[in-house]
């Protein structure tokens, strides 16, 4: 990486798997709102559905997710009803309108719930919102919980792709973030998978966790290639123990300073794209005939809440505690909390805490930025023209110290982010974001770093 | 892609024949009005799979299916068909001319249409006002397919769902079995149901199995069923 890029290692920036972030929701947002959304949603119009499962045998102390762990199956019965319950609720507003084209659950850990579980959450779903033999299934995996017959009974059940979450590999590093699991159990959970005929299998790798060097991420990398997952997402660890507890039990010492993440992050690229993967986005490697690599390649990439897809509804439905949706420029977010969640399915209403209904300006801006992640360029001027001239006058000057450093270059009104700063595409993002700089004072927001 | 299909079209000698006409479509149609109308219509035999109308391409033509069964579908962004509707004897297509058509017909099987070029209606009209909303008052159209279809979905339960569509079917193309039972051919492939219903292949299989067993289906195979006449048949 170039040198005058060293600085941006360290910015703080966000995910944008949503533009506005989930930071900036707030209560301006209600269940009203979002249910009459769902009642303007159109007979055939493409829904991606996310069912949320917030709990977790062990603890893992990395972790940002929402959840919970839990050793009560009872507890998790419990959910599995409410969730029946809130997809009726949605199901009421839709009234036939709207198809289902994937389905993903995640978690917490998915497969905490038994396939039995799965399989009446899938039939809700089928009976409310209707499922087709093409519906896409996706499902994240913890490989220390599958049990005997699980995969051939998720592959029974439509599920075409499942990720695993790996982290790493290496022992002492999975001691150092309370996850062992043996690379014989992953590479016995994948050839269960091939076995059961699928061709999408997906790892999530971590870097920037604490024990981690260049030689035992490089061995995690070769035993990663050596299973040949189709899609690889190699994610950078956000340590905040100030917003996340958990996380304080992870020895600070032990963590890689900005230069090793970097370093480790440009490892896992060459490594994976040795190893004939194709770089999707900034954080995500398909196997070129992959349906990722392929939507790539048409430039029909897309980012929604599980980062790149190739899924093409606008029109996202979440389920469960914490889940967003996002239905014609409005985010809403369920409760949080179980408690507050089970008070709104026992009530009858729509589990929404808070949200946010894009402006305009909002949406120019988000469309940038979807291009910007998921194609490396982006025509700025419709956000320029929708933001207020202050917004546009900063965005400017944002990219002007962009364009100097070599990260952009312009060709008319569109950005292009050069090849190499495809990493760093948060922080372009970034230089579009009135979020960002207007409120760089009171943004102490808990936020990862770019790298 | 349904290919389309470009046969030389037939003019009938008469409409005498017409099966679906003593289903009432053209029946309130005056003996002149019914002169112009047979001197601008034509009739077509469509082969299996071939296409009347297909989607993103123009149309200048009103069709009314008078044999065979046709599959309507739209494809999706992502190369995957949604089906949208079955088209019957008696049912309408192409009720406005377009540059677009917003979905494709295509045949079940060996099937027989009628169609009017929209020009020639129009041109009619002077003499004959009304001539095309009369033509297709009594028959279904694309657009009470899209009806037909939304109050299907929006039943809440599969066995409700796959038997409102074989009432449904029945309206259109159900016969008289005698002993107070009704006939019901299925010309569409299971999966096309399926589809159609918003259910999985395998779900509507078990479902079709249930209300067999439980006595509401009388009679299934692979392309009919049987089922017990109701009053709304009287």
């Amino acid at each position: 990486m170039k040198p005058e890029w060293r600085k941006y290692l360290a910015v703080r920036a966000p995910r944008y798997t949503s533009y506005p972030s989930a930071l900036h929701f707030d209560q301006s947002v209600t269940r009203e709102d979002y249910a009459d959304r769902l009642s303007a949603v159109e007979l055939y119009e493409p829904l991606s559905l996310y069912v949320h499962v917030p709990f977790c045998k062990r603890l893992c102390w990395y972790c940002g997710c929402n959840m919970r762990v839990e050793n009560d199956y009872g507890r998790a019965l419990r959910y599995v009803s409410a969730l029946a319950k809130e997809i009726g609720l949605a199901g009421c507003r839709l009234n036939g309108a709207g198809r289902p084209r994937s389905v993903h659950f995640g978690g917490g850990t998915p497969n905490y719930l038994l396939v039995d579980e799965i399989a009446e959450i899938l039939q809700s779903i089928e009976l409310e919102f209707g499922l087709t033999d093409d519906s896409r299934l996706a499902i994240e995996l913890d490989p220390r919980l599958i049990r005997d017959d699980d995969i051939g009974r998720l592959a029974a059940l439509g599920f075409e792709r499942m990720s695993l979450g790996v982290q790493d590999f290496d022992p002492s590093v999975q001691a150092a973030i309370n996850r062992v699991q043996s690379f014989e159990m992953v590479e016995s959970a994948v050839g269960e998978m091939r076995r059961a005929g699928l061709n999408d299998i997906s790892f999530d790798l971590l870097y920037g966790l604490p024990k981690q060097t260049l030689a035992s991420f490089a061995d995690s990398l070769a035993k990663t290639t050596a299973l040949a997952p189709d899609r690889v997402a190699v994610f950078g660890y956000a340590h905040l123990p100030s917003a996340l507890p958990r996380q304080r039990l992870i020895d600070a010492e032990s963590l890689p300073g900005p230069e090793l993440r970097a370093d480790l992050a440009e490892l896992a690229d060459e490594m994976l794209i040795d190893a004939g993967y194709r770089r999707i986005g900034f954080d995500h490697y398909a196997k070129p005939d992959n349906a990722l690599a392929v939507a790539d390649r048409e430039g029909r990439l897309r980012r929604n809440f599980q980062g790149f897809t190739d899924d093409l509804a606008t029109t996202t439905l979440g389920f469960g505690a914490s889940a967003i949706s996002a239905v014609s420029g409005l985010y809403a977010q369920n409760e949080k909390s179980l408690a507050g969640y089970y008070d709104h399915i026992a009530a009858g209403v729509l589990p929404i805490a808070r949200g946010v209904e894009l402006t305009p300006g909002e949406l120019a801006v988000a469309a940038a930025i979807q291009d910007l992640l998921c194609k490396g360029a982006a025509n700025i001027a419709p956000a320029l023209a929708a933001v207020t001239p202050v917004e546009a006058g900063q965005i400017c000057r944002n990219l002007e110290t962009l364009e100097a450093d070599g990260l952009i270059a312009w060709g008319g009104d569109v950005v292009h982010i050069e090849a190499a700063a495809r990493p760093l595409s948060r922080c372009v993002a970034m230089a579009l974001d009135p979020y960002e700089f207007n409120n760089k004072a009171k943004s102490e927001a808990p936020l990862a770093r770019a790298v | 892609m349904a290919e389309k299909i470009c046969a030389a079209p037939a003019r009938p000698k008469s409409c005498d024949l017409c099966e679906v006409r003593e289903r009432s479509i053209c029946a309130d149609l005056s003996p002149r009005e019914f002169g112009h109308v047979e001197k601008t219509m034509a009739r077509r035999h469509v082969a299996q799979g071939k296409a009347i109308m297909a989607e993103g391409e123009p149309n200048d033509s009103l069709y009314v299916v008078t044999g065979g069964s046709f599959r309507l579908s739209k494809l999706l962004e992502d190369g995957r068909r949604q089906v949208t509707g079955f088209l019957f004897p008696g049912d309408f297509a192409g009720v406005r001319a377009t540059k677009a058509n917003a979905y494709t017909a295509e045949a079940l099987e060996e099937s027989l249409v009628c169609f009017f070029p929209h020009k020639f209606l129009d041109d009619i009209a002077d003499d004959a006002p009304g001539v095309k909303d009369r033509l297709i008052a009594r028959g279904q159209t694309e657009y009470h397919k899209a009806q037909d279809h939304i109050v299907l979905l929006g039943k809440k339960s599969a066995e409700e769902r796959v038997i409102s569509f074989i009432y449904l079917v029945d309206k259109s193309i159900g016969e008289d079995a005698g002993s107070g039972k009704r006939r019901v051919p299925l010309p569409m492939p299971r999966q096309d149901i399926a589809d159609y219903l918003g259910l999985r292949l395998e779900t509507l299989s078990r479902t079709l199995t249930a209300l067999k067993r439980e006595g509401r289906l009388l009679d299934l195979t692979r392309h009919e069923v049987v089922i017990a006449a109701r009053a709304e048949d009287f």
